[in-house]
């Protein structure tokens, strides 16, 4: 049994920090949604959906490599999501953020079914070139390791690298910065609120788009791809504090490597009660997540 | 006397339509002076700082700033026409770093910031020195210092002052009380709520004291120090 597990624990960890790579960048798209909205957008759920869709559509249809179909990745759920939060959820936002949030999720299931009418149930796959996986001999055990997973964490590493420097160093990204902080000081500095609520539907439903994408890579994807991944994600947002974009990053990492850990004590199928046990011992524990709500 | 910079006259608002805290208040602020505004607890002071700010909308009367209405404009559009608030708490963005607290106060006028930003590091050695930490690590002092020079990063016209000196020691308290009398003297108008009425008294030109939400006694400030029931009402002397 130890002897097992000593030989699976190196690729358990790959996978799951690479699994926890991916996640982070829809995680990082929520809680910027909430930080700035204050209520927790599940629709995050049909846009992952349609980043997956969109890339697909670019890169199957249209025969362009994965980075021009990451973009469209983006630009399509960033778009979906203004217009959505816009004409639905705005006016619902301001009865609190439980009815928001309800209204989230047939947000996303009227998405999801939107999805389904133009492309059917069936499983869908990429364009990608056929790459050998890499054996690394680490005396005890062989690693083997994906160039698609390597390269689909590359690109999450990048674009949260991108969304870092945008918020750290650029008016914009302060300015959303400073709404996340603190809404009413920023009203009197002058800060417009329906502008950064804009950009931030923007943001987020495009870093989730990109997220949907990059699951899809790596697998396949079906108008469930983004509702498989939502409790992942949600999970991901609350450990690491919800709010905070740091946290995203901390708690999607604790997520996907949990997620693969629990493989070597419970069947595969019930490794998304991960999430479910994350958030309990979270909230248990340290209520705020490992990093507090709202800290950048 | 001039004509009044900012004006109200007769404002009612509150947080719900069946419990007004304002019942009708006048305030005036003419260029240059320091008004205090003083009075018991829920007499409607700080709500009416925050209904000329644009934080809560009238539900009746007038303010102007110099005539032009600005009643129930968003708190932004009031910003811009140079009147800047500083609420009693939660008035620093607690994540960012001084420095960017102090482009957000400048945010409405982003090609001014970086000259006014050295200004402010001049004046305030203190946040010079915690330029790059996050506001949330300053004390309570340098935080009310912070939340000051974040409003004067707009040069305003009228500066709104909520409790400036709530939950600070009396040393900081006096510095804090020493730079409202700088900025002052530098020109800024400036109405001022607070709980150390003597102080804010000696500071001031003129003071108006509320009662229940509404006016119960305006005038100079001096004399208003040293009216016998005044004191002995609201002094506590």
């Amino acid at each position: 049994m130890l002897s097992h597990v000593i030989e699976e624990l190196p690729q358990l960890l790959v996978n799951g920090l690479v699994a926890g790579t991916i996640l982070a960048l829809p995680a990082i798209g929520f809680t910027a949604i909430y930080a700035v909205l204050r209520f927790p957008n599940f629709s995050i759920a049909s846009h992952a959906t349609m980043g997956a869709y969109a890339g697909y559509v670019a890169n199957v249809w249209f025969g362009l490599p994965v980075i021009p179909s990451l973009l469209l990745a983006f630009i399509i759920p960033a778009l979906s999501g203004v217009a959505c939060d816009e004409v639905v959820m705005k006016p619902l936002r301001r009865t609190g953020p439980l009815t928001a949030a309800i209204a989230a999720v047939a947000l996303t299931i009227a998405l999801e079914n939107v999805i389904r009418f133009f492309f059917g149930n069936d499983l869908r796959g990429y364009d990608l070139p056929v790459w050998r996986d890499w054996r690394i001999d680490l005396g005890f055990a062989f690693l083997r390791v994906g160039p698609q997973q390597v390269e689909n964490a590359a690109i999450s590493i990048a674009v949260m690298a991108a969304v870092f420097l945008f918020l750290a160093f650029t008016r914009t990204g302060k300015m959303m910065r400073a709404v996340a902080d603190n809404p009413m000081l920023a009203g009197i500095k002058g800060i417009n609120a329906d502008t950064v609520a804009r950009l931030g539907s923007f943001m987020g439903m495009g870093l989730v788009g990109v997220g949907g994408m990059l699951l899809g890579l790596d697998t396949s994807i079906d108008p469930l791809t983004g509702f498989r991944a939502v409790l992942s994600v949600f999970a991901a947002a609350v450990v690491g504090g919800l709010g905070s974009i740091p946290g995203a990053v901390v708690g999607a990492a604790v997520v996907g490597v949990g997620e693969e850990l629990s493989i070597l004590i419970l069947d595969a199928s019930y490794r998304t009660a991960v999430g479910f046990i994350a958030i309990l011992v979270v909230l248990i524990f340290r209520p705020r997540g490992i990093l507090g709500e709202r800290a950048y | 006397m001039t004509a009044p910079l900012l004006s109200a006259r007769g404002v009612v608002a509150g947080y719900a339509a069946a419990d007004m805290i304002l019942k009708g208040v006048d305030l005036d602020v003419h260029p240059g002076e320091v008004v205090a505004i003083i009075g018991p607890n829920g007499a409607g002071k700080s709500t009416l700082l925050k209904a000329i700010a644009g934080i809560l909308v009238p539900s009746a009367g007038s303010i102007t700033l110099d005539g032009a209405a600005i009643a129930g404009h968003p708190p932004r559009e009031i910003a811009a026409r140079g009147i800047a608030f500083v609420p009693q708490e939660q008035n620093v963005f607690p994540t960012m770093s001084v420095r960017e607290n102090l482009e957000m106060g400048g945010f409405i006028q982003p090609k001014e910031t970086p000259r006014r930003i050295e200004a402010i590091f001049a004046r305030f050695p203190i946040l010079a020195e915690k330029r790059r930490q996050a506001a949330r690590t300053l004390s309570g002092g340098q935080r009310q210092m912070l939340a000051m020079a974040m409003a004067l990063m707009v040069e305003p016209r009228v500066l709104l002052l909520d409790e400036p000196s709530a939950g600070l020691s009396p040393v900081a308290a006096e510095a804090l009380f020493d730079t409202i009398r700088g900025i002052n003297a530098e020109g800024t108008a400036i109405a001022m709520v607070e709980q150390n009425a003597l102080e804010a008294l000696s500071i001031a030109r003129r003071g108006v004291i509320l009662v229940d939400g509404r006016n119960a006694r305006t005038g100079e400030a001096a004399a208003l120090a040293s009216d016998p029931e005044v004191r002995r009402i609201f002094l506590g002397g």
